[in-house]
């Protein structure tokens, strides 16, 4: 994980977000033309989508995860990790769509806020996600927080489908999809539609760079705290008088005898 | 995992024994603070399950079902949805006068307060007030534009130094 070819790919992905999301930002700010409607607020287009699909995609990504963490045939606490670094990308994503829709929605709306159910979702979208990563910070040994967080991550993506039905089951003031709408015929003009689909793909790429130094991060601390482990052991069974069987079965079986590898 | 052990050498140990110690928060301490954080998630979860309840799942009736319900609707406060009337908007000393429709229903509206920017003939809007007589009173104006995006000029040619119109 650490080496160079890993972080030649994580230095590519992040030149290439860059680029994209720069040239997203010429196409939405200077090149595509304005809305009939809405005039020159409609660049906010390019924005707040794409980043409410990369919090979908985190939290689909952190589901995924969990589901293999569960399963005992693919358990290994890589997942865990993953399923923990995805979730803190989509809690950052979440908050950014919550602050984009935001300055959108007063202008063009008239209010900051309102509480119909695609903005009362996101907004519990939003809680559950920091409350899966509440739960992480619980103290717990590393199988026991994984199994719990992981059946928390379940439960809350529940939450995301909800979430992207909501303009279609309620009545709300926030407008339907205009791409994904139940029709499937995009309702966007072609310039428009371009940008906006470049958008889409320059935030997944931004999720990616920020998913794998995230993930290489919680790997760190993984070890950092099994090699704190592993010396802890090791010095009260160089203390006098205390024999290795005594500190086994002192200890948490899961963490003691088997230091988790990542 | 770590704090356990720590933890264990927290007390009557030699000092040569606490080593690991500052590099962890005491693990009560830490369980108390994360405790203390999910109880506040749980409260906030609680709140908006609250306000989604009693807002989001009927956000708005419709100009045509808020006349049919006129009478249970008395002069409480509720959110009111239709189309601008074209040729209905008033400008009045403290805010708009003008119509909405809902499927061939019309109610005429006294607002007091200020538009948006996008309030225009023939845009839906939501807004937030009562019935005085068949008089709908609103405080609130917002806009519920469409989900489709036209381009203001979608014949747009270059010009000679590259610019588009």
């Amino acid at each position: 994980m650490g080496s160079k070819r890993y972080q030649r790919l994580r230095r590519a992905m992040g030149i290439v977000s860059v680029l994209l999301v720069a040239v997203t930002v010429v196409l939405g700010l200077w090149v595509t033309p304005p809305d009939v409607v809405q005039g020159q607020l409609v660049r906010l287009i390019y924005v707040h989508p794409p980043m409410a699909w990369v919090a979908y995609l985190a939290y689909g990504v952190t589901s995924l995860a969990s589901v293999l963490y569960l399963w005992r045939r693919t358990r290994n606490l890589r997942w865990d990790l993953l399923a923990a670094s995805s979730a803190e990308v989509g809690v950052i994503f979440t908050g950014l769509t919550l602050i984009t829709g935001s300055i959108w929605g007063r202008p063009a709306w008239g209010v900051w806020w309102t509480w119909d159910a695609r903005l009362t979702t996101t907004a519990l979208l939003f809680v559950l996600y920091i409350g899966y990563l509440a739960l992480r910070r619980i103290p717990a040994d590393s199988h026991q927080r994984a199994v719990r967080s992981a059946i928390a991550g379940l439960i809350a993506f529940i939450d995301v489908p909800i979430v992207h039905q909501s303009v279609v089951w309620w009545r709300t003031l926030h407008q339907g999809a205009t791409v994904l709408n139940p029709s499937l015929s995009p309702r966007i003009h072609g310039e428009m539609a371009s940008t906006l689909l470049l958008g889409f793909i320059a935030f997944t790429f931004v999720y990616v760079w920020m998913l794998l130094h995230r993930y290489q991060i919680a790997a760190l601390e993984q070890n950092v705290l099994d090699a704190e482990l592993e010396k802890l052991i090791q010095e009260r069974r160089n203390e006098p008088g205390l024999g290795s069987s005594q500190i086994e079965s002192s200890g948490d079986a899961n963490n003691v005898g088997q230091p988790s590898k990542v | 995992m770590v704090q356990s052990v720590s933890g264990g050498t927290g007390s009557g140990q030699p000092a040569n024994s606490n080593k690991a110690k500052p590099r962890v928060l005491p693990s009560r301490r830490r369980a108390r603070r994360a405790w203390a954080a999910l109880g506040i998630v749980i409260v906030a979860i609680g709140f908006l399950l609250y306000k989604g309840l009693g807002n989001s799942l009927v956000y708005f009736r419709t100009a045509a079902g808020a006349v049919q319900d006129r009478a249970q609707l008395g002069n409480k406060t509720f959110r009111l949805e239709g189309v601008v009337v074209p040729g209905s908007i008033h400008t009045t000393g403290t805010g708009v006068d003008f119509s909405v429709e809902s499927s061939n229903v019309f109610v005429q509206v006294h607002d007091i307060a200020n538009p948006p920017q996008l309030f225009q003939p023939n845009i839906p809007v939501v807004l937030v007030g009562h019935f005085q007589q068949n008089i709908f009173l609103s405080n609130q104006i917002m806009v519920k534009h469409s989900a489709s995006y036209v381009a203001a000029h979608p014949d747009r040619v270059a010009t000679v130094n590259g610019k588009k119109l």
